[in-house]
């Protein structure tokens, strides 16, 4: 369980992390999403003691990591995409990290295995490819079998049976009972994976709530009327139930398929130009959601979030 | 009455092990033998600090046993040690900046969040490392350059001043290791690191000789590159310069004030 209270950061006079409070509960992926820039890594180093709240605070089981009695044993993390000595091999990367924690040096042959990286343990860790890289940041933040378990981008440059493998993983981790913590500034690969979003923008908390809200909330599909009767036609759908918004000279229609709103049309013998199904994407419901609170705008989002 | 099955964590919070300091000095251990360059630079202290006090001793065992000779043979006994102390700054330098450089910093500061037993580790392992090899080195090279010198009739036996420029040599490399440690933490980075102890050790040092008076003879004799190698050698080339203890003792002052300040910047620095 991951807690943060008022958590805020700033640097000189600007404002990272702005007073967020959230909860990561044990038992399922929560994904943690915002453009780049937003304060995601900025949280995550707080998370791990290794930035210092200008304000407020964040525990990892009730307490500051910093703190910790057993620091691997109770929170594992990936942090850097190559936080390792280039000239030093994958085993002894690990063994240095168990040997700080005092955790039995089988335990590393251990995660190598389910990395997949045992073959390759003695080369030296520089000569990885950026996948190998990542499965070995990922091995050490399992070295300690922690219950709590965070990794920033995780998929960051891995090829997609690479990405399906920590999709996999983090799910089992989580079926284990374990807290899992996912940082990515893609919605798509957050949808699939998480089960719980916290969606940050500019160091401000923008959704916590589970992924099926999300989507529902934010990416949900609707039909498209377009009727030279349009009150008639909008007045018709609502009296059915149907929810209806009224977007230049169409209706927005929530609530029933397509087929339903033609043959209730139909019955009343009104006219109907159009009958759409429009299905906005995840992509873009994160894009509009993210779209006041991102850093850096480039003129082609500032067009996909019109 | 139903049952209810609750899932329960397969990794509750085991405390079976508390993080004490022997923990994360065989942590920094692994680290320091698991790269090559502490073993490259290992070689290259021997390398340069026996080979040359040999080579030197050799060159020169006619003429300093004849009556044109202005050195004390001593002198000699320890010298491949001034060039070698380089490789210890390297050493030292490279057990903190390398994982800055990587961004391993982050991995060792999460996996070990009190700081100062980082720093201390590294300490520790340095200065010892460059102890034991500095020591055995300037054995080596004295009984290789002692050797010519013998021939000449004018060898020293390792006694009184000569033993102690010995482990002087070791304590000399060590106390150079330890004030690149704190080099390499204040400035987190390896060429800046390496550079600015160099400069300071060697061509400020240097530099201040030039300075008329008082003053000058006083910044001589304090200079870290001076003051640090009057222990490491049998008879000094520089008069001005204090006795080998109390020499040693301003060089371990000024080495222990840059580690306070390392070991306080990294306990507060963001890393």
């Amino acid at each position: 369980m991951i807690r943060a209270q008022a958590l805020t950061k700033t640097y000189g006079d600007k404002t990272a992390v702005d007073a967020i409070d959230f909860t990561v509960k044990p038992g399922r992926v929560t994904g943690f999403l915002g453009p780049n820039g937003a304060g995601k890594s900025t949280t995550m180093r707080m998370i791990l003691g290794l930035d210092a709240p200008t304000a407020g605070s964040v525990t990892v089981n009730g307490h500051r990591h910093l703190a910790s009695p057993a620091p691997l044993r109770s929170i594992g993390a990936l942090i850097e995409a190559q936080g390792f000595h280039p000239g030093r091999s994958a085993r002894d990367h690990l063994r240095w990290l168990a040997a700080s924690n005092g955790i039995p040096t089988t335990r590393v042959g251990e995660v190598l295995e389910l990395v997949g990286l045992e073959n390759v343990a003695g080369q030296r860790a520089g000569r990885y490819s950026l996948g190998m890289g990542q499965r070995l940041g990922i091995a050490a933040a399992l070295i300690g079998d922690p219950p709590v378990v965070v990794l920033d981008e995780p998929v960051n440059g891995l090829d997609p049976e690479g990405i399906r493998w920590v999709r996999s993983l983090a799910r089992r981790l989580a079926d284990e009972g374990r807290t899992v913590f996912i940082s990515s500034h893609l919605m798509t690969e957050m949808a699939l994976t998480a089960d719980h979003l916290i969606v940050i923008g500019r160091g401000q908390i923008l959704a916590d709530c589970s992924t099926e809200d999300f989507i529902a909330r934010h990416a949900a599909s609707y039909v498209r009327v377009k009727s030279p009767a349009r009150a008639e036609v909008g007045a018709l759908l609502e009296r059915a139930g149907l929810e209806v918004t009224v977007v230049d000279d169409a209706l927005h229609v929530q609530g029933t398929e397509a087929a339903a709103i033609g043959d209730l049309i139909h019955a009343k013998g009104l006219g109907l130009h159009e009958l759409t199904l429009v299905r906005s994407s995840l992509e873009d419901a994160f894009m509009t959601l993210t779209a006041s609170h991102v850093e850096y705008t480039s003129k082609a989002r500032e067009e996909v979030a019109a | 009455m139903s049952t209810v099955t609750q899932s329960v964590p397969a990794a509750p919070e085991q405390v079976l092990h508390r993080q004490g300091f022997g923990d994360v000095l065989s942590a920094e251990w692994i680290k320091l033998r698991s790269v090559r360059s502490t073993w490259w630079t290992l070689a290259a202290l021997v390398g340069l600090g026996a080979g040359l006090t040999v080579a030197v001793c050799w060159g020169n065992a006619e003429w300093l046993a004849s009556a044109e000779a202005d050195e004390p043979p001593g002198a000699f006994l320890t010298w491949g040690m001034m060039i070698a102390q380089v490789t210890a700054i390297v050493l030292g330098v490279l057990a903190v900046t390398s994982e800055y450089g990587t961004g391993m910093i982050r991995a060792t500061f999460a996996a070990v969040p009190r700081r100062g037993r980082v720093f201390a580790a590294k300490a520790l392992l340095v200065a010892v490392l460059l102890f034991v090899t500095g020591t055995l080195t300037a054995l080596v090279g004295y009984l290789g350059g002692n050797y010519f010198l013998d021939r000449e009739g004018i060898g020293l036996a390792l006694e009184g001043d000569v033993l102690r420029a010995m482990y002087g040599s070791g304590l000399y490399m060590a106390g150079l290791g330890l004030f690149a440690v704190a080099v390499g933490t204040l400035l987190r980075h390896t060429a800046a690191a390496i550079t600015i102890t160099i400069a300071v050790c060697f061509v400020v040092s240097n530099m201040v000789m030039l300075i008329p008076g008082d003053v000058g003879l006083f910044l001589e004799r304090v200079m870290p590159g001076n003051a640090g190698t009057v222990i490491a050698t049998p008879e000094t080339f520089n008069p001005n310069l204090l006795d080998a203890w109390p020499s040693f003792a301003i060089f371990a002052a000024e080495v222990a004030v840059l580690l306070a300040a390392a070991a306080v910047a990294v306990r507060r620095r963001d890393a």
